[in-house]
């Protein structure tokens, strides 16, 4: 019989624990034919990315995952095989105890949050000595050899060259969502925090030579946008043209159609871990907007992925990019980065396919989660 | 109860019975306000060595043991060896004293605590601040006296960290030991 699995998800804020953790327990589930169970206590987090889910359902089974409300209350329930904690949740009290005592050898993983830092590399797959003689393990996504992977389904590089080379089922996507492209305009979508930085990025796009269509997904960013364009509230659909930039206000969708929106577009703008990953794998430039950490923890962060992505790019390009994403996560002016960064744009796409082909080398993190517990045994 | 990152080199935990001496203990933040600690810990009844990490704020039993003031005194290979008030002498292996091996050095008067299990020096702590002089570094950077721009230093002993970009050859500094980092300028 399979191994059974089970994930626990405290959703704190936004949709990235919900987001990667759905991922990982489907891929579990579909590729490696998993028993999954995925707690989260906040099933409506999971709605927006897969509509398919009845929020008020303490139970329920969707694309092979069975779904559990993570109660507050909790009641004694037989522990999984393997139990991941994702993002140093905190289990259930009652349920450590019953790994403990269940009578068989249950792996206890902490799935943490990915860093391209060095240190990750040396943390990752370390045990966390724990009472009960309970076997933990700390498991960290990372972009090097030495790290868990990332997140990658089976054959996703394949599917998404072939989306990119399917003009009819690109514009028949878009059509879905109601978006008409128009010849010669560079297509961007903008997923983000608040930001400072965007009136002056807009600012830019607007005086650009060539025109710009932006689509925004329903997110935290549409009221810097909102008061940019001086208009009452953005409903899904808003549409908006100042300039040589056009402006859509596209519904949050489904995980798999945002795969096709990032696989659609030329520029991604993306935030925290789940976009962010999944805009590499777009094979297309992006600009990230890392989560805030107090005391500016989080630039440590992105300098240490600007230092990995960078590689390998002439320094005119390196610089321009690095000088992006520097200025949008700092909320400052972006008109003159981004300028400078359209000299570059032949060869930050050509980087973006071969960083995606080289982090797709790598076995991806559900399949190094397998043979890890696979090597525990 | 104390939080894995309150921690520090040369304390001692209870860990599943057994006490274990934390012979090196890095903090690093992870994501969204979280933080890990690596350790590197010695179980004092088996000798037996091994790596773990908790998260900053997982809680972990001290074991308070024994203290005494010493100071540093001379190394006889592979032996470091403390001397206390009274001269008796206690070696110590360099194994145990990698969390402040690198402000070890000969001529050091900092009054440091030798921790004992037993009769053993299992570990020995130093001040949270002491001051090194600066061996090289390369030469000051003129204008800068904020303190934000940074540079490699390296101390008597050979060790190297980071400094404000200011600080000279001869320069005396503050370091923190918990963290190992540079903490200010100081005159002689």
């Amino acid at each position: 019989m399979q191994a059974s699995w089970e994930i626990f998800c405290s959703v704190v804020d936004n949709y990235g624990d919900a987001g990667v953790t759905w991922r990982l327990a489907r891929q579990l589930a579909a590729e490696h034919g998993l028993r999954v169970r995925l707690w989260i206590d906040d099933p409506a987090a999971l709605v927006r990315l897969c509509p398919e889910v009845d929020a008020s359902a303490s139970r329920q089974w969707q694309a092979g995952v069975e779904i559990c409300r993570w109660p507050a209350d909790w009641q004694p329930v037989e522990p999984a095989d393997v139990v991941i904690e994702a993002f140093a949740c905190q289990l259930p009290e009652a349920h450590v105890v019953a790994m403990a005592n269940c009578g068989r050898r249950v792996l206890w993983l902490n799935l943490e949050y990915l860093s391209a830092e060095d240190w990750v590399g040396g943390c990752h797959g370390l045990p966390s000595l724990q009472p009960e003689g309970l076997q933990k393990f700390f498991f960290f996504p990372g972009f090097a050899e030495n790290t868990g992977g990332l997140l990658r389904e089976h054959g996703l590089i394949e599917r998404r060259r072939a989306f990119q080379a399917d003009a009819a089922a690109r514009a028949g996507f878009l059509q879905s969502l109601g978006v008409q492209a128009r010849p010669g305009e560079r297509l961007v979508s903008l997923f983000a925090y608040e930001n400072a930085a965007l009136p002056g990025w807009l600012d830019a796009l607007v005086q650009h030579t060539s025109p710009t269509l932006l689509l925004v997904p329903e997110g935290r960013i549409l009221g810097d946008l909102q008061r940019w364009l001086d208009m009452p509230a953005l409903a899904v659909g808003a549409q908006a043209q100042r300039g040589a930039l056009r402006i859509q206000v596209l519904p949050f969708v489904r995980q798999d159609d945002y795969d096709r929106l990032l696989w659609c577009c030329d520029f991604n703008v993306v935030r925290g871990e789940d976009s962010f990953l999944r805009a590499q794998w777009a094979g297309r430039p992006l600009l990230w907007q890392i989560y805030p950490q107090a005391e500016g923890a989080h630039w440590d962060k992105l300098e240490a992925f600007l230092a990995l992505y960078l590689e390998g790019l002439s320094p005119s390009a390196a610089d321009a990019l690095q000088a992006l994403w520097r200025a949008w996560n700092a909320g400052e002016e972006m008109g003159a980065a981004w300028t400078a960064l359209q000299d570059e744009w032949p060869e930050l796409c050509a980087h973006a396919e071969r960083w995606c082909a080289r982090q797709a080398a790598r076995p991806d993190l559900a399949a190094a989660l397998v043979q890890f517990y696979t090597d525990w045994l | 109860m104390k939080t894995a990152q309150e921690f520090r080199a040369g304390q001692v935990a209870n860990i599943n019975g057994s006490p274990w001496v934390i012979q090196k203990a890095e903090f690093n933040k992870s994501g969204r306000n979280a933080a890990v600690v690596k350790m590197k810990l010695k179980n004092l009844l088996t000798g037996a060595g091994t790596e773990t990490v908790y998260r900053a704020d997982d809680k972990l039993e001290p074991i308070i043991l024994d203290r005494k003031e010493v100071t540093y005194s001379y190394f006889a290979d592979p032996l470091y060896v403390f001397m206390d008030g009274e001269f008796n002498q206690y070696e110590i292996e360099k194994a145990d004293l990698e969390g402040v091996m690198a402000f070890i050095e000969d001529g050091m008067t900092d009054v440091c605590e030798a921790v004992f299990y037993g009769e053993k020096v299992i570990s020995v702590e130093l001040p949270t601040t002491i001051v090194r002089q600066i061996s090289y570094t390369e030469p000051a950077v003129r204008g800068d006296t904020s303190g934000k721009v940074m540079k490699t230093a390296r101390l008597n002993n050979g060790a190297e960290l980071q400094v404000s970009a200011f600080c000279e050859i001869g320069d005396f500094i503050e370091i923190d030991t918990r963290t190992g980092e540079y903490k200010s300028r100081v005159k002689a």
